[in-house]
């Protein structure tokens, strides 16, 4: 029988997360931009926690400023911290654009954002002029933080500088890409698919650069310190040029969408190109909104992915069970990769609660021909709890899941966000044909070690 | 002048009184500015009073549910994210059954836009009921309010008597919202109080000795409560509750009990150890057990207060003679080298005079993000002249210090650890450490260590591409060069 089994979570509270709030995701997209700062509008720790999360995650600076929301504000409101703020930040960072993130206090205070914003350009031009006010883009990014995930966080933030900043002029054959909440090395791998097809592209928002970055004193941006790369404004603007926008997940589509209302942009939506048929999705998509074709080159890569998936599913990976948690178009698209190594995704389960996510994994039901258990919205305690009775041969997720592998005594495999007791999974592409490869060593690597080492003499050639 | 403008914060003039640049004719009330609200728009390394309460406070006790009343984020953030073990011995000699208790479980009422609307107090009920369900095990509750609960008026002290009356088991609420105070001071603060008013003093502990103590501000960061453990343990002092690190929730019931309060981390807990000395007239001593030569100062204090300091010398005898010969040779290494700790409070004022009697290092500048008057005072009092003593620095700031000072190595937390690399410096964790413990004669070993192994790492040699081959063999440790001379 092959269907998705929907286990629900039996208590209201939330045991071991599996998502943040909103303005995580705004910070991240903010920091894909070049010479871009994140003004978090809300109390230090929104802006603190988030630094620590994403410097731990990517061994990376994660620089943030904070308009420091104390108990005045609370009660007479934030304007004066946020009109300050935006000028401090603006005189000494000198930025090509501040993302003002609000957080659940000030949306919960009520806080006008765009009025302040107008208050503190207008004092701003005062200070430093009209011109220079003027090119310092300031984007409103209002990012509740009890409402949805830090998904909904980065796609509020996406489609805000889409709104705020596309202008439409000539066309200018270019391709949107809008990677989701992935790592340096995926973007990495989508511009060079993008490279191979001669096309060019237009990231929103790259942060492969500004979170791997090199360390090369004499050729770094200092004082203030901006990381290289980034997407510049400019291509922002003319994003709304571009000949399509593919956002490579479902769940942070509505900048894309926001394209194509507005300026005729046409747009696929997902699936992330995490294994062979999301990848091979994703080239034909390339393709109807281009018209290039999908090179030698390209297919040479897919056969070395395919070259290995001959060589070791059968052998290694067959019927192997595997639970998989994340965020939701990634975990979904493990999910399809996982079956197509011939293994068997057991239990997928996702923090969030959107519903997209079952007709997704009922695909990968119908494919594989198995019943998947599926957990939406669910915990990591209902995972640690589900493998007491159903035990799996495999983890596929990020670093929080280590202690219940560790104790469970099974393997994990880690992708997605945070991962912080391993190194240089961030600098590693998981989707595309490339990233295809990687995880299938990183899988079978992990299968060998903990099912065949005992048994050594099986290791043989 | 003794106070200094930084270049890059000249459009924020007034951040002029939050950096001192020591003068040793100053009058003593001459110290930065403290303890005051950041100017918004700062990259600033300071925390919310959410963190300051269970990040630091609470975080550590082994044998508490937290329940987070929030939007996930801080739920989230509250994660496992301090490096507290714990071990799953209880006092009365039981076993707590799940083993860094603390570490691995959090739980949050994932507040949503209705409960802004509404009010979530219902929704805080039900996961504190689930919350027992799920972990009956636990011998008390603990719930945090955030921005949000602040803000929507969720009364969670009423909550926590309801639910403690139905459970029959303590449910302690912690009214530390994020924007509460201007750093998360005012979080440990709060845990202070609260822990205070509503524990110590409720329990009767299963022994006493006369020589109880309560070691108060010791969290176990990566082990240092351990440590220094074994040293009273040998010298005959029994730590009869610990202020929080490995601590149960009963432990903190009978602090009332001790005969002497230490309080190691003086600026989180010196508040409780003040209330229960006023209350039930237990003395109070701050102490310092970073580096060989404060561990073994205050170890005698402390034994001396019971008459057992012939033991304490045989303690630290004993240690000396295991680091002593392995700190000489770092000692060695590490002399003349230029350090700035960028602290959250206390160790800025602990580690100067150690590093630079013990291993030789120089204090180029402390700063600190939340200390009070009297923590600076002692920064300024322990650095020389001409040293840097700096409130709330914030990003900008630390690049202008690093291009104009000459420092080999930064002491500072993960906020500051990957800038300080892309700017060509090493830098090192001291918040959480990195290869700890680092409190005791052990932990500073392995601080001298760490800081050795970060300032002749040889990258810091290769950090650019020359156009031709340096002819000279890369000289890492000083000897090579020697020996080719001779």
């Amino acid at each position: 029988m092959s269907c998705v089994n929907l286990i629900e979570k039996e208590r209201n509270a939330i045991i071991n997360p599996l998502k943040t709030c909103q303005p995580l995701g705004a910070m991240y997209a903010v920091t894909g931009i070049r010479r871009a700062v994140p003004l978090v509008h809300g109390s230090q720790g929104c802006s603190t926690f988030v630094r620590y999360s994403l410097s731990r995650h990517f061994r990376e600076p994660s620089e943030i400023a904070v308009t420091s929301l104390h108990e005045d504000a609370a009660v007479f409101g934030g304007r004066r911290n946020l009109i300050e703020g935006l000028q401090n930040v603006a005189i000494r960072l000198n930025p090509s654009l501040i993302g003002v993130i609000t957080t659940c206090s000030s949306e919960i205070i009520g806080d006008d954002i765009i009025g302040f914003i107008k208050t503190a350009k207008k004092e701003l031009a005062e200070k430093i002029g009209e011109e220079k006010t003027e090119k310092i883009k300031i984007v409103p990014i209002n990012t509740p933080s009890f409402v949805e995930t830090h998904l909904k966080g980065y796609d509020n933030a996406v489609k805000a500088l889409i709104d705020h900043i596309a202008e439409p002029s000539e066309p200018n054959e270019k391709i949107n890409i809008i990677p989701g909440m992935v790592n340096p090395g995926d973007i990495r791998e989508i511009k060079h698919i993008l490279g191979l097809m001669d096309i060019e592209g237009i990231v929103l928002t790259d942060i492969s650069d500004p979170f791997d970055s090199p360390l090369r004193p004499s050729a770094t941006e200092l004082k203030p310190y901006y990381p290289k790369g980034g997407t510049t404004v400019e291509e922002i603007v003319d994003s709304a040029n571009s000949t399509g926008t593919i956002s490579l997940t479902k769940y942070a589509g509505s900048g894309a969408v926001s394209l194509e209302k507005k300026y005729n942009v046409p747009v696929e939506l997902g699936p992330i190109p995490i294994g062979v048929q999301n990848t091979d999705q994703f080239l034909r998509n390339l393709k109807k909104l281009t018209g290039q074709d999908v090179t030698d080159d390209i297919l040479d890569e897919r056969g070395l992915l395919i070259d290995s998936m001959a060589d070791l599913s059968s052998r290694y990976l067959h019927d192997r069970t595997v639970a998989i948690y994340g965020d939701p178009e990634i975990t979904a698209g493990m999910a399809r990769f996982v079956g197509e190594l011939g293994m068997v995704p057991q239990l997928v389960l996702t923090g969030a609660s959107n519903k997209e996510f079952v007709p997704d994994i009922g695909k990968v039901a119908k494919e594989t021909g198995v019943e998947i258990d599926t957990m939406v919205g669910g915990d990591l305690r209902q995972m640690e709890v589900y493998l007491k009775d159903n035990p799996v041969d495999l983890l596929i997720g990020s670093s929080d899941g280590r202690l219940i592998a560790k104790e469970a005594e099974i393997p994990l495999v880690r992708i997605g966000f945070p991962v912080y007791d391993r190194v240089g999974y961030h600098r590693h592409p998981i989707v595309g044909y490339n990233g295809g490869i990687h995880l299938i060593d990183l899988i079978t690597n992990t299968v060998l070690e903990n099912y065949y080492e005992h048994q050594h003499w099986k290791l043989q050639q | 002048m003794p106070y200094k403008l930084f270049d890059v914060s000249k459009p924020i003039p007034e951040r002029k009184e939050h950096t001192y640049v020591k003068h040793c004719n100053d009058p003593e009330d001459c110290i930065p500015k403290c303890n005051s609200k950041t100017i918004p728009g700062s990259m600033t390394e300071r925390g919310c009073a959410f963190a300051g309460a269970k990040g630091v406070i609470t975080g550590a006790i082994k044998d508490v549910a937290h329940v987070v009343h929030s939007p996930i984020g801080c739920t989230m953030y509250g994660y496992g994210s301090k490096r507290y073990p714990t071990t799953t011995e209880l006092p009365d000699g039981s076993e707590f059954p799940v083993k860094d208790f603390n570490i691995k479980y959090i739980i949050g009422t994932d507040l949503q836009e209705s409960d802004v609307v509404f009010g979530g107090m219902k929704k805080l009920r039900q996961a504190v009921l689930e919350t027992n369900k799920e972990f009956p095990f636990v011998n008390a509750i603990y719930l945090y309010a955030t921005c949000t609960t602040g803000l929507i008026g969720d009364d969670m002290d009423a909550v926590a008597k309801e639910m403690e009356e139905e459970l029959g088991k303590p449910v302690i609420a912690f009214n530390a919202p994020g924007f509460a105070g201007s750093t998360q001071s005012k979080g440990h603060q709060i845990g202070n109080d609260t822990l205070f008013a509503k524990i110590v003093g409720t329990t009767e502990p299963p022994a006493t000795t006369p020589y109880d103590i309560n070691f108060i501000g010791e969290y176990n960061i990566d082990g240092d409560l351990w440590l220094l453990k074994e040293y009273f343990n040998e010298i005959g002092i029994n730590i009869l509750s610990t202020f929080t690190g490995d601590c149960c929730h009963n432990e903190l019931g009978w602090m009332h009990r001790a005969k002497l309060s230490v309080v190691r981390c003086q600026r989180s807990s010196t508040y409780i150890a003040k209330m229960i000395e006023e209350k039930y007239g237990v003395p109070y001593i701050k102490t310092d057990f970073f580096s060989t030569e404060y561990c073994a100062e205050n170890l005698r204090t402390v034994a001396k207060f019971f008459g057992l300091e012939d033991k304490a010398e045989e303690v630290i005898a004993k240690r000396m003679a295991k680091v002593g010969p392995e700190l000489d040779f770092y000692r060695e290494k590490l002399t003349g080298k230029k350090v700035f700790i960028f602290s959250g409070g206390p160790k800025s004022y602990h580690l100067s005079i150690p590093l630079h009697n013990e291993l030789g290092l120089e204090t180029t500048g402390v700063s600190s993000m939340f200390e009070h008057e009297d923590g600076f005072e002692k920064m300024k009092d322990r650095v020389k002249e001409g040293a840097l003593v700096i409130d709330d620095p914030n990003t900008l700031e630390l690049e202008e210090l690093i291009e104009d000072y000459d420092i080999d190595l930064i002491l500072g937390g993960v906020k500051e650890k990957y800038l300080v690399h892309k700017l060509g410096i090493p830098s090192l964790l001291i918040h959480s450490y990195e290869n700890g413990p680092y409190m005791g004669f052990e932990g500073f070993l392995n601080l001298a260590r760490d800081m050795y192994s970060a300032i002749y790492n040889p990258v810091w040699n290769i950090l650019e591409f020359q156009e031709t081959e340096d002819p000279d063999v890369a000289d890492v440790t000083g000897e090579v060069a020697e020996e080719v001379e001779k």
